[in-house]
């Protein structure tokens, strides 16, 4: 079995290919403006450049969010389409459990990504990637309140630059070891996948706020 | 013989998700559109976000729907035609990110369409269109007159200097009281009321420009106006005075560009070509000079991804293709 790990989620595009329990090609790159210009053609490079056709994929592994809106459609339209035309399995992925794999050291794992004006995507994990805390949109202080009543042992994961209360790690996808954790999870059908927002649009909150 | 082209093409520039099978650019085999316009409602207009997020909802079920209609295959087509701009970014994204994918999967030629190329090729589906021609697009987000002299040559020769003229119905609609989108309602009342508030006609000069947000302000103040003295306002009478003066100041410009062009062929185009009262001005104009014009059907009129797999067509044909390195672009002018 060979598996396509796609991530569009923040401002970098991490994908790569697993082949069985190894790692045939990885791409990690940040891109400041042009993801959605550069993810698909940065994908065709990397498959290319490994003799990989499309039809050579058997499964996909989609990080669909939480993350950048925008960052989280371009992953979703690619992985869907593929998916969809090709019939290939896919599973989805939250950003934020990818993320909470990175460290093996803590008993405690927080991925968090940056919501501007004070508010974060968080979670919290264990050990053995098992969510805690449910990933959510959040106030910083109430996820970073929430850790420190739990424990002492925890690390915050994350790529941004955020003022964090406790010690952080950066985030850099073992893409090999999220796949190899997750390559069995359920498959979903691809046209029912959709970006995993965590967060209504401010259209829609200050439609729910005026029904109040 | 020459051997037919289909393409497909893929529309999401503003809120309705659309694929469809054109075949030579002129026949259309299959469409599917999925409008968002009962999502919109409520907000009283289009929210972007919310838009794309439909999109993404959408995408892959309105392109296996027009492909199951049409009893094809992707591999069936010679290339895939997409709206890249202009639009609501975040809306083009997902039909582009789409396009982009499937032209990769089935090594087909990916052509980035401008909408409003498509919009006037929608009149293609109709008829042939000749040339030299002058189209006239309007719609909620734009307003040009274009001298084309064959396929794909845009000379615009002017446009609105503020609102869009579809804009322009929108927010008259919103004044009277008639939910969004009060555009087409506003055609419907003003074909009962009387022209009998007097309103400006907007930049009557003698450019080929327009402008639309005096005409909305003056509407706006009229209805305060009346409001203050108590008077009621009587929505089919101010439809039929504001529709007036557009279709006015739209078919004089028309008119000057006719006489001054030397056109063969009048075209136009976008969801306000749909307006009955606009279509019989400009088809009076045409008559009179005896100038050969077309409509676009009314399923053509509003966004649609025919439009863009007919226009594709002769992209197609002037291999006028892309890789896969394209942004869409929510601002770009047509050329």
């Amino acid at each position: 079995m060979r598996y396509l790990y796609l991530d569009t989620t923040s401002n970098y595009l991490y994908t790569g290919v697993v082949e069985e329990n190894k790692l045939l090609c990885e791409y990690k790159e940040k891109f400041d403006h042009d993801l959605s210009t550069m993810a698909l053609q940065t994908i065709i490079n990397m498959l290319e450049s490994n003799n990989l056709k499309p039809t050579d994929i058997d499964k996909i592994l989609l990080v669909n969010g939480p993350g950048s809106f925008t960052g989280c459609r371009i992953g979703v339209t690619i992985a869907k389409v593929f998916a969809w035309t090709l019939n290939k399995p896919i599973s989805l992925i939250s950003s934020l459990e990818a993320m909470a794999l990175t460290d093996d050291e803590y008993d405690y794992h927080v991925p968090v990504l940056d919501a501007r004006r004070d508010y974060v995507f968080g979670g919290i994990y264990d050990k053995e990637n098992n969510s805690i805390m449910k990933d959510q949109h959040v106030k910083r202080f109430v996820l970073e309140t929430a850790i420190s009543n739990m424990s002492d042992n925890y690390i915050f994961i994350t790529n941004d630059s955020l003022e964090l209360n406790g010690k952080v790690k950066a985030y850099d996808p073992d893409i090999l070891k999220i796949v190899l954790k997750y390559k069995d999870r359920e498959n979903v059908n691809p046209h029912s996948i959709d970006a995993n927002y965590l967060k209504l649009t401010e259209a829609e909150e200050n439609l729910n706020d005026k029904k109040c | 013989m020459m051997k037919d082209i289909y393409i497909l093409g893929i529309e999401s520039s503003c809120d309705e998700t659309s694929c469809s099978i054109v075949k030579n650019g002129c026949e259309e085999i299959a469409t599917v559109i999925s409008s968002q316009i009962d999502i919109h409602k409520n907000f009283g207009g289009v929210v972007p976000e919310i838009a794309s997020r439909q999109h993404v909802k959408n995408i892959t079920m309105v392109i296996e729907d027009c492909l199951q209609q049409a009893n094809m295959k992707i591999e069936d087509v010679d290339a895939i035609a997409v709206t890249y701009g202009p639009g609501l970014i975040g809306s083009l994204l997902i039909g582009l990110e789409a396009a982009k994918t499937l032209a990769y999967i089935y090594n087909k030629p990916l052509i980035p369409v401008h909408h409003i190329a498509g919009h006037i090729y929608a009149n293609n589906l109709v008829k042939k269109m000749e040339f030299p021609l002058l189209a006239l697009v309007v719609s909620g987000g734009h307003t040009e007159l274009v001298y084309m002299k064959e396929d794909l040559s845009f000379e615009i020769l002017g446009g609105t200097l503020d609102d869009a003229v579809g804009e322009c119905y929108d927010k008259v609609a919103r004044v009277v009281g008639i939910p969004y989108p009060g555009g087409p309602s506003i055609d419907k009342l003003a074909a009962i009321g009387k022209k009998s508030y007097k309103l400006p006609l907007p930049l009557d000069d003698n450019s080929y420009n327009f402008s639309f947000s005096g005409l909305k302000s003056a509407v706006i103040n009229l209805a305060h106006n009346e409001e203050q003295r108590g008077n009621e306002l009587n929505k089919e009478d101010l439809a039929a005075s504001f529709q007036n003066v557009v279709v006015e100041i739209i078919g004089k410009k028309v008119e000057k560009a006719m006489e001054e062009k030397g056109i063969k062929y009048f075209v136009t185009a976008g969801g306000v070509a749909a307006n009955k009262r606009l279509r019989e001005r400009l088809s009076n104009i045409c008559e009179e000079k005896n100038i050969d014009y077309c409509f676009p059907a009314i399923r053509y009129c509003t966004d649609n991804a025919a439009m863009i797999a007919a226009a594709g067509y002769y992209y197609f044909l002037k291999n006028r293709t892309s890789g896969f390195i394209i942004n869409a672009k929510s601002s770009e002018v047509l050329k």
